[in-house]
């Protein structure tokens, strides 16, 4: 009697997990964790051009101290926010956002210097850092693209039924997705 | 009546006039791939922006590459973009095609927009490490960049395009340009003094066994011949034969040598040179296709 009812029982636990497909969570939700690490190596990309770019400047424009230690400032703050993709939640994303934009504003400014001093700008490692940087930003749109991509991805096979109900008791939550940078709704303000 | 007529020769005359408005706007998708029509070629040009001659020269210098390395190359060359950031829209042109092969994502855009006036390469995640963006960088701003700010448009390109091909191929001119030139030179110049040296040690070695063995007697084996007296033997109108007699000064012995002296005269040069014919067969081409390679936006723009 107990052997049979072991048995019905397996196989009802297996008609649930495979109805459910808990092993397409896991796929998705690993996806997940692969995209955000890859956003994750982007930034740190660029965080590690930083010192590079704040020593070429210095040779030039040695008096510009405070941009120079706000993007230090900046990328020291930001490289401290580290999450991993279990505990992603729209707050934690939201404060790493927040510290990474902060370095993007901080080398816009950088960079701007060259516009300043044109023995910095014509400085070939400058030129060399500035085109690196710029690879990188692209970059970091690009991941940060394939993350939301994978997110949608998972968050839609997470809430469909009926696996809404029993990604729940799996542990399976929804994750956030990157939002439009703040700041860039705001357009430069351009003064002559 | 009149009126009517007037009115449609107006409208007539304003879409004439605004036709120039009309043209074409391409997004990623609407470019069309002649890679897929026709496997051997690469360069996108559905403005006419380039000539037909440039764009030939491209097509065979991406179809080598690809035939040496696999790296696949989409060039398109276009007036508007939507959207009209190059980056974007360079991405968005290889993700929709996938260039590159499927595992390798060695894929490669090249992206000229004439009205942006922005110039765009984007590579794919295989090609990060042979291809960096300061490496592209250099390559638009040393080949590119001031051409096209002349709107000198095919020799930008083809340069552009040699420039890529040649990296690609492990020259590594863009490398160290600086270092590279100062070692160069510094080779070369030792190459060709121990070149000189070499050459030099043989023409005296050479020359002194044939005079030693010019002065030897073949009696008692001494270098002690002397050249004695000359008489002259026959003589033509471009030839004069003399029999030479050297004696040696060791052992009396003497020998007797001819020697010929061309004087003047031109010769008679060149045989008949004949040339061969080959033939060859034009095959047909068919359709390419792009493997499905990824990008990580890597690769670097400029504008002019």
């Amino acid at each position: 009697m107990k052997q049979i009812k072991t048995a019905i029982l397996t196989i009802a636990a297996a008609l649930t997990l495979s109805s459910c497909n808990y092993n397409g969570m896991v796929e998705r939700e690993e996806a997940v964790s692969q995209a955000w690490s890859n956003v994750e190596n982007q930034y740190q990309r660029r965080a590690d051009l930083i010192p590079n770019l704040v020593n070429t400047v210095k040779g030039y424009a040695a008096h510009e101290q405070e941009t120079l230690t706000q993007v230090i400032e900046a990328r020291s703050k930001a490289t401290s926010i580290n999450i991993d993709a279990e505990n992603l939640t729209p707050e934690t994303l939201k404060a790493y956002q927040k510290a990474q934009g902060e370095i993007g504003s901080a080398l816009g400014r950088l960079i701007a210097l060259g516009e300043a001093y044109p023995d910095l700008k014509a400085n070939e490692n400058f030129k060399e850092l500035q085109a690196q940087l710029e690879g990188t930003e692209n970059r970091i749109a690009v991941e940060r693209r394939n993350f939301n991509d994978a997110t949608r991805s998972y968050n839609t096979y997470l809430r469909k039924f009926p696996r809404n109900i029993l990604s729940n008791i799996y542990g399976f939550d929804t994750k956030p997705y990157f939002e439009a940078e703040e700041g860039t709704h705001n357009a430069p303000k351009v003064e002559f | 009546m009149k009126v009517i007529a007037r009115h449609i020769i107006m409208t007539i005359g304003l879409c004439i006039l605004t036709l120039p408005l009309w043209s074409k706007v391409y997004t990623p998708t609407t470019i069309p791939m002649v890679h897929l029509e026709d496997r051997t070629r690469y360069t996108c040009n559905p403005d006419g922006i380039l000539s037909s001659a440039a764009v030939s020269t491209m097509d065979s210098i991406f179809y080598a590459l690809e035939q040496q390395t696999g790296i696949q190359t989409i060039v398109a060359v276009v007036g508007e973009i939507d959207p009209t950031d190059c980056f974007e829209f360079a991405h968005a042109l290889f993700a929709a095609q996938g260039v590159g092969q499927q595992g390798k994502d060695n894929g490669l855009v090249v992206l000229l927009s004439t009205e942006e006036r922005c110039i765009q390469f984007v590579i794919g995640y295989g090609l990060e490490g042979s291809l960096p963006d300061a490496i592209c960088k250099r390559i638009q701003s040393k080949y590119m960049v001031h051409l096209l700010g002349d709107e000198r448009w095919d020799e930008a390109m083809v340069a552009g395009s040699r420039a890529l091909y040649n990296h690609l191929m492990g020259d590594p001119t863009l490398i160290n340009e600086e270092r590279q030139e100062a070692d160069e030179d510094r080779q070369a110049l030792i190459g060709f003094m121990v070149f000189m040296v070499a050459a030099i040690l043989i023409f005296v070695v050479i020359v002194y066994i044939a005079i030693r063995k010019q002065s030897q007697c073949p009696k008692c084996k001494q270098h002690t011949l002397k050249r004695s007296g000359s008489m002259t033997i026959m003589r033509t109108n471009s030839l004069r034969r003399d029999q030479v007699t050297f004696t040696c000064t060791h052992c009396g012995h003497n020998v007797y040598r001819i020697e010929d002296h061309h004087l003047g005269g031109g010769g008679v040069g060149g045989g008949p040179i004949i040339g061969g014919g080959g033939r060859s067969f034009g095959g047909g081409s068919f359709g390419g296709s792009f493997g499905g390679g990824r990008s990580g936006g890597g690769g670097a723009g400029s504008r002019f």
